[in-house]
């Protein structure tokens, strides 16, 4: 008989109020441990799953800090899996984009981040809100 | 977050304390513009941050753009490990002068 692995899955709601990004912060840093990431890497997944947050406190609530975040943050048999939904204004898709490296714009940052740490990243707007979703191997193939 | 401000000779020493996010990056802006325009050198200590995020990064960007608008030198120290991974993951390092010490960055080594 196949044996099915139960996997460790956190549901987070979260209000959009940038005080409540540290309490995230230190859950995803032990979950990513947990999984197998090095300390540095851990670090980065951090700093991926808090600028997407960061995104949706700013864009898609403009800074107003009675929105809600749900974000749900999956083990799966290759890594980890985030689905983080939000009922704040759609993203603008023209807006986003990476920053181009080699000015010294600040915007545009956090999108870099989260392209550059996750493996694959998808935004998609659904009756439930927008939804953006990433995901990180534990090991990358190249 | 802690701040704290002191002065070295002709130049100020901002030192903080914490993490470095969306919510605490305006009171880092605040206190950096407040210092910049009194001082030649204003040198950010950045040894004791456990975390920045891009608004963090963003803000030292500012004040580096507005530092050299005024003609002043704004420069960087300490960066801890965890700081140096989001400068190097943002491609900002070799944006900002950054040092070593405190004396290093104040040329006073």
């Amino acid at each position: 008989m196949e044996e099915t692995a139960r996997r460790l899955r956190i549901k987070f709601s979260v209000p959009s109020d940038p005080r409540y990004l540290g309490v995230v912060r230190g859950a995803i840093g032990s979950l990513a441990a947990v999984i197998g990431w090095d300390e540095s890497e851990c670090r980065a997944i951090v700093l991926a799953v808090d600028e997407a947050l960061t995104n949706v406190i700013r864009h898609a609530y403009h800074c107003r800090k009675d929105g809600l975040m749900e974000l749900e943050c999956r083990e799966t048999a290759d890594g980890l899996e985030i689905a983080l939904l939000d009922n704040g204004d759609a993203p603008d898709r023209s807006k986003i984009c990476a920053r181009e490296l080699d000015c010294e714009q600040a915007g545009g940052l956090g999108t870099h981040i989260i392209k550059s740490v996750m493996d694959r990243v998808s935004y998609e707007e659904s009756p439930e809100g927008n939804r953006f979703v990433a995901s990180k191997y534990l090991r990358k193939s190249t | 977050m802690k701040i704290s401000v002191r002065d070295v000779g002709a130049a100020k020493v901002v030192e903080v304390d914490g993490d470095v996010d969306l919510g605490t990056s305006p009171d880092l802006r605040r206190t950096l513009f407040d210092a910049l325009p009194t001082v030649r050198t204003l040198a950010l200590n950045l040894g004791a941050i456990r975390y920045i995020d891009s608004s963090g990064i963003a803000t030292l960007i500012e004040v580096l753009k507005h530092a050299q608008q005024l003609g002043n030198a704004f420069v960087l120290f300490g960066l801890s490990p965890a700081v140096l991974e989001v400068f190097r993951l943002t491609h900002v390092i070799r944006v900002f002068p950054v040092f070593g010490t405190e004396q290093e960055a104040l040329g006073t080594s």
